[in-house]
């Protein structure tokens, strides 16, 4: 496979299975690959290839639902399924934005708020900072800051997509997992939160499941192709889109199935 | 015969909307009967007095009272754990045989006569544990009674918090308990006040669990601890109406009308609740 050895390395999945006991399916198989630092990784591929369950893996937010799990997630060379790893930590540096927008019964800044507050953070100055700080990341600053009080499920489906997305940064995560951010959103919203994913891989790691292959070409600098619980290819974005090595992912980049 | 569907229409309105009013109809003849009945006993003094005279004049204080204190002291030892079962059941624990036992049980506990009831209560806290007849025999008592009622109800409205709050919360770094604490517990809240209400509203009302458990049937004073007997409503009412000679009418009816209004408005106030829940709701 490629080496990234020139990047640094953020997270390292080593033959990672992962399996859901309660129907006895195995959702993941064998996933070795290696996510660089600072750039946007996308996992695509056809519904039911394992996207969200890697995803809610790499957070151990699978851990509320039955699954098994072998192999090891290296994150920055810490395997996070070692004993003496605390999940909530883990949580935090490790944030996800769900495929549907789920504001919490809150209003627009509490919203926000909700994730320091749990971490113990109550000092007004520091949570109202974060508050713009994360809103403005998120390209919503602009549209809601006369309203910070209203309540968070006011707000259109795309700002409240981009105020999920907000509320996972005021967190300060080292990687920022997006599970089809843009699904239910229109083209001038998917291309705010595109764009902002841009200025965000800066200072985050992204991971992303793109909503679709023509959004996966548009922003992965890395693409992992996978099809049913299986990783099929792994390169560069453009390399793999260029020159697929695998005839099945080449068949499914140019429509032929998916 | 054949008939039109418009006909049949009309016969389908008429039947069932005869049933509707044949539901509703005897309860408003039954409250406007005791309340008109009862209408010339009601007076202040009725309210704040003692019984005189062999509880055939003076007012019903004593009873009010506690009957109150029944509900309150059932509200606190039934609520805290009623609360806590549910957050277990609905929270905590996986769907399991255990799980599934423990809610048969509830099921069950909830349709079981209030007098068995009664007689648990004599023997376990009156006459084993050795409380004696007393308000927290009687409050222990009418808790195992209401505890179903509030488990079930609250179980319930902790399971209408969507589960994708739960997900994010945790998602973002939250433990289990700070997401039920911040989330789950302030939503579900109105749906359990409305579970509490209607369990001490139940409590409030009936009889046969307290009548060997903690009820007097005259006290010329107030209970001034919780290891005294108390006079209540309910059994009051059972007293004057049938053990006491020559009771005045008007002051049976009085007494009636006293514990519907108890009643009445704690079930206002659950009704009220509940429909405040769903305005404030934000999902």
């Amino acid at each position: 496979m490629v080496n990234i050895a020139k990047t640094e390395t953020k997270i390292s999945i080593d033959h990672l299975y992962v399996r859901y006991e309660d129907d006895g399916t195995e959702s993941l198989r064998d996933i070795h690959f290696d996510i660089p630092i600072h750039a946007i990784t996308a996992l695509f591929g056809p519904a039911g290839g394992g996207k969200s369950t890697l995803l809610r893996t790499l957070n151990r937010l699978n851990d509320m639902v039955d699954v098994s799990t072998r192999g090891s997630v290296l994150l920055d060379g810490v395997d996070i399924f070692s004993s003496n790893i605390d999940v909530v930590t883990l949580r935090r540096r490790v944030g996800i934005v769900f495929a549907q927008p789920i504001p919490l019964p809150f209003s627009i800044s509490r919203n926000i708020r909700y994730g320091l507050e749990l971490a113990g953070e109550n000092r007004r100055s520091r949570l109202d900072d974060a508050v713009e700080r994360s809103l403005r990341a998120a390209a919503l600053w602009d549209e809601v800051k006369d309203r910070l009080g209203d309540p968070a499920i006011a707000l259109s489906g795309g700002q409240q997509q981009r105020l999920c997305i907000a509320r996972v940064l005021a967190l300060e995560p080292e990687v920022l997992m997006l599970d089809e951010p843009t699904s239910g959103l229109d083209p001038i919203s998917t291309a705010k939160v595109e764009a902002s994913l841009q200025l965000l891989k800066q200072d985050y790691t992204v991971i992303i499941a793109p909503s679709s292959i023509q959004q996966t070409a548009r922003i992965a600098d890395w693409a992992a192709f996978m099809l049913q619980g299986e990783l099929v290819e792994w390169n560069r974005g453009e390399d793999l889109f260029s020159a697929p090595r695998n005839k099945k992912t080449e068949d499914y980049i140019t429509g032929r199935f998916g | 015969m054949h008939l039109s569907r418009y006909q049949t229409e009309r016969i389908a309105f008429m039947v069932i909307g005869s049933a509707t009013l044949l539901t509703v109809a005897p309860i408003i003849i039954v409250i406007s009967a005791i309340f008109i009945s009862g209408a010339e006993a009601i007076s202040w003094e009725f309210i704040v007095e003692m019984p005189r005279d062999g509880m055939r004049a003076g007012g019903i204080w004593p009873a009010i009272v506690g009957t109150t204190y029944l509900a309150i002291g059932t509200g606190l030892i039934s609520v805290p754990l009623g609360l806590g079962a549910a957050i277990y059941l609905s929270e905590y624990a996986r769907e399991s045989a255990w799980t599934r036992t423990i809610r048969v049980a509830i099921v069950n506990l909830a349709g079981i006569p209030s007098v068995v009831y009664g007689l648990f209560g004599l023997g376990l806290f009156v006459l084993f544990l050795k409380l004696g007849s007393s308000i927290i025999a009687a409050c222990l008592t009418l808790s195992i009674m209401t505890l179903p009622v509030i488990i079930s109800t609250a179980e319930e409205a902790l399971r209408a918090v969507p589960q994708s709050f739960r997900v994010v919360s945790i998602g973002m770094g939250g433990t289990r308990w700070q997401t039920i604490r911040r989330i789950v517990l302030p939503q579900a809240m109105p749906g359990i006040l409305t579970g509490v209400i209607l369990g001490l509203n139940r409590a409030a009302g009936e009889t046969a669990p307290i009548l060997f458990t903690g009820a007097a049937f005259f006290l010329p004073r107030l209970p001034s601890s919780i290891f005294d007997q108390t006079m209540a409503l309910p059994y009051h009412l059972f007293v004057i109406s049938t053990q006491v000679p020559g009771m005045p009418l008007q002051i049976q009816y009085g007494t009636a009308s006293v514990l519907l209004v108890f009643v009445l408005t704690m079930n206002i106030l659950a009704a009220s609740v509940r429909s405040w829940q769903r305005r404030k709701r934000q999902w």
